[in-house]
């Protein structure tokens, strides 16, 4: 089956745009491939025609420009765990990049293809949904931003043309008082898929003991990523007692709507989530009292 | 349609012709007669068919031949010193970590990749650089032990 496919591969962006623009809608874009190629075996993408692009070492970088860190579509997460400019100003996106897959996949799977491939469960997505982050797609002719909450329409749909490709992720560094991290539940350690997710950006509020604003978004739980409103603005300005992050714990699990599946019932991950949320607010918690020793 | 591909291959410059849509580890297998990656679970779980790609455990099994094109390439047969093990794949024989056999290669190519960017990891940090391999005759145990003897490189 895979014998019959054509591979184009792409030298540069220019002529990967041009092809997609030239065959627009019977070649498809791969990355990493770590998603694509299993998807072509089970037949649940079908193509006769393939754009290569992991050789585009243009798209490939983590740089920090002013406030604003961007990162190249063709990133893949050993790259972004190595990456000096998001250990120190975006854990979270380290400590989620660290938990997909395994070390082999990790050095070849993409954040650009994370996005693409659109899964619920993927876990760079969370983090980019409390960072508010924008996707850039770029076509022969066009460039446009898209809010990452607007990228995702629907279960495995994406704002995202036959002749587009995603070229860059950006968002504003977490510095202080900002502070945020991304934790998961799986099965075991070493490549799991995500059964539950929890992003968190938080900003201190001066009296040390609550959030002055913070966003919450919940992976694996709902058709696309879930940023948590109600449980957000519970939090915002409330001093953070045990009894507060466990209700608004319970207020995310209401706001979720997951599905029974091989890996969890729904039951199972609406319950966790409290216990999630709980998790992360104390690592922001323990992480603010590290930083505040002299 | 066949295609020419060329890349490093254990230290020789080769060339060949394959379907550019079939997976490096297929090609390495039935056209180059290099068999230590193995193909089993075929969708990036098990970590027989674990290789390093510029420097890099990946698995073959998810790389297109046609995204091989100009790499170096190299497999546990790679390793080898004059047609014998190296200390490494002498660790694991010594310890025992090899029962079956089938996940091994893989399980060579973590370490020798592990080791060559931390020749002292801790239990821990094997344990990680490990997690991608799967061995179902249950000889973890032996593994790390073997590992943590190359590490020694006694």
């Amino acid at each position: 089956m895979l014998s019959e496919i054509e591979v184009v591969s792409a030298k540069n962006l220019k002529d990967a745009l041009r092809v997609l623009h030239d065959r627009s809608g019977s070649i498809r874009p791969i990355a990493g491939s770590t998603d694509a190629i299993i998807q072509l075996r089970e037949a649940s993408l079908q193509t006769k025609q393939l754009l290569d692009i992991s050789g585009l070492g243009e798209l490939r970088y983590i740089r920090r420009e002013g406030s604003v860190i961007r990162i190249g579509a063709l990133s893949t997460y050993s790259d972004i765990i190595e990456s000096d400019a998001l250990n120190s100003s975006c854990r979270m996106l380290v400590e989620a990049s660290r938990t997909i897959g395994s070390l082999q996949i990790q050095n070849r799977a993409t954040i650009g293809g994370n996005l693409g491939n659109a899964s619920p469960a993927g876990d760079t997505i969370p983090p980019l949904y409390v960072l508010d982050a924008n996707v850039k797609v770029q076509s022969h002719e066009n460039a446009r931003l898209v809010p990452i909450e607007k990228f995702f329409l629907g279960y495995r749909k994406i704002d995202l043309k036959p002749d587009e490709i995603i070229t860059e992720i950006s968002f504003e560094a977490v510095e202080k008082p900002y502070d945020g991290t991304f934790l998961k539940l799986g099965l075991r350690e070493g490549h799991f898929i995500s059964l539950v997710s929890l992003a968190i950006r938080a900003k201190w509020a001066p009296e040390a003991d609550r959030f002055s604003d913070v966003s919450v978004a919940l992976g694996a739980v709902a058709p696309v990523v879930l940023r948590a409103r109600r449980c957000e603005e519970y939090l915002k300005n409330r001093i953070l007692a045990d009894d507060t992050i466990w209700n608004a714990g319970k207020i995310a699990s209401d706001e979720s709507s997951p599905i029974s599946d091989l890996r969890a019932s729904a039951n199972y991950r609406r319950a966790v989530i409290p216990s999630l949320l709980y998790k992360a607010v104390d690592n922001l918690i323990d992480s603010r009292r590290r930083s505040q020793k002299p | 349609m066949d295609r020419q591909f060329s890349f490093r291959l254990n230290g020789r410059q080769i060339s060949v012709s394959a379907p550019p849509a079939h997976t490096l580890l297929e090609v390495l297998r039935e056209k180059l007669d290099v068999t230590s990656p193995k193909e089993d679970c075929k969708k990036g779980e098990c970590g027989a068919c674990t290789l390093l790609m510029n420097g890099k455990p990946v698995l073959s099994c998810l790389v297109l031949i046609s995204q091989a094109d100009g790499a170096e390439i190299v497999t546990s047969e790679g390793f080898m010193r004059d047609g014998s093990p190296d200390h490494v794949q002498k660790a694991f024989i010594e310890n025992g970590a090899v029962q079956c056999g089938h996940c091994i290669p893989g399980f060579i190519v973590s370490t020798e990749a592990l080791l060559s960017r931390n020749p002292s990891p801790s239990i821990e940090e094997i344990k990680k650089a490990l997690a991608g391999n799967l061995c179902r005759c249950t000889g973890y145990a032996s593994i790390i032990r073997a590992v943590q003897q190359a590490a020694r490189k006694d």
